[in-house]
């Protein structure tokens, strides 16, 4: 067969023809761009509250601030979310679990980094049991603050929804099958060496 | 109860197996051996001191001991429960192990479990003993002793810092 021939819809290779279809209908028509707009308006986060900014976390979603007019509406199974936000410290146990939910959750997904701890340590700075996580998950919006009052958190989820408008993040994922934008993150090492027996 | 009324009552309870009985500021420490807590925890459990605290162990590395200490205090007895309680052992630091006070006191089960990962102290009949919060690499290097040394972090990646 011809080489070239494999690369062309009508041999009849399923996998092909799947991802031609898929650049057609993401890439070249407007589909992309509807499904960009509507990961910006269904953005769940998943609870995972490491540290004391899951207090600031809570009052967010709270009536007075609400963060749920901007279609983030906090869930608690992982494999029904695209979006966490680690709130505060990472520890080397918590490493760990930070890990397991990124990996189950379904792609396109995204992180906040939430307080100082997240930057850089914060408050636990020079300590024998933190992590960054920037080094376990790809962080795509840091917030300041220790601990960020909730506009700060309503504001990173703004800046997020525009990220992924303005460089079409979920619909490249899901046509490229990786993140274009940035290497995945691979943890230096195993964070789970202890989970397993 | 003043902690000196708490004081004569301990002095007159426990007899000869208290070590060392002191009061100061307010704190009154019952010093004992390592061999005679348990009957001292079961004589003051006796007394209306029915939960601990905290634990937590202080490490002097120039004495060569590891001094655990239970705080214990009372629910059902309010006079009890004003003066604060301490219980000590001084333990080698090369081999520091004691009898678990779990069986006594069930809620020092957990707290004896934070000792046992961060000073490496071994609780003798304890039901479960294993690191509580660290991952037991961390566990094994006993990481709130003195001569744990944390690496210290540069601001800047790459650039060592200057301070000693």
């Amino acid at each position: 067969m011809d080489v070239k021939a494999v690369d062309k819809v009508y041999v009849g290779n399923i996998n092909v023809a799947a991802r031609r279809a898929r650049e057609l209908l993401l890439g070249k028509l407007k589909l992309g761009d509807v499904i960009d707009w509507a990961t910006t308006f269904s953005l769940w986060p998943v609870h995972l509250v490491t540290s004391c900014c899951g207090a600031e976390f809570a009052a967010a979603w709270s009536p007075r601030f609400d963060a749920e007019q901007y279609g983030a509406l906090p869930w608690v199974a992982p494999r029904q979310t695209n979006f966490i936000i680690i709130e505060g410290t990472v520890t080397r146990k918590m490493a760990c679990a930070l890990r397991i939910t990124y990996e189950q959750m379904p792609h396109p997904k995204f992180v906040i980094a939430m307080g100082a701890c997240a930057l850089d340590g914060g408050l636990f700075y020079n300590s024998y049991n933190v992590v960054r996580p920037w080094e376990v998950v790809p962080v795509d919006v840091y917030i300041p603050g220790c601990p960020p009052p909730p506009e700060s958190l309503a504001r990173a989820i703004v800046d997020l929804r525009r990220k992924i408008r303005e460089k079409k993040l979920a619909s490249r994922w899901l046509i490229e099958g990786w993140r274009h934008d940035r290497d995945p993150v691979k943890p230096a090492d195993d964070v789970c060496k202890w989970w397993r027996p | 109860m003043k902690p000196e009324e708490l004081l004569e009552l301990l002095k007159h309870a426990l007899g000869g197996l208290a070590k060392e009985v002191t009061v100061r500021k307010g704190y009154v420490e019952v010093l004992v051996d390592a061999d005679s807590i348990v009957p001292v925890a079961n004589k003051l459990k006796e007394l209306g001191f029915d939960h601990v605290k905290s634990v937590t162990a202080t490490d002097y590395p120039k004495e060569s001991k590891i001094r655990v200490t239970y705080h214990v205090s009372s629910y059902l007895r309010e006079d009890l429960a004003k003066p604060i309680l301490g219980l000590s052992v001084d333990l080698p630091r090369d081999n520091p192990v004691m009898e678990s006070l779990a069986g006594v006191w069930r809620s020092s089960e957990f707290q004896e479990r934070e000792v046992y990962e961060f000073f490496g102290v071994t609780f003798r009949g304890h039901p479960d003993l294993r690191p509580l919060l660290l991952i037991p690499e961390l566990a094994e290097r006993r990481v709130l002793r003195k001569d744990f040394v944390v690496k210290e972090e540069s601001i800047y990646e790459g650039v060592p810092h200057r301070y000693q």
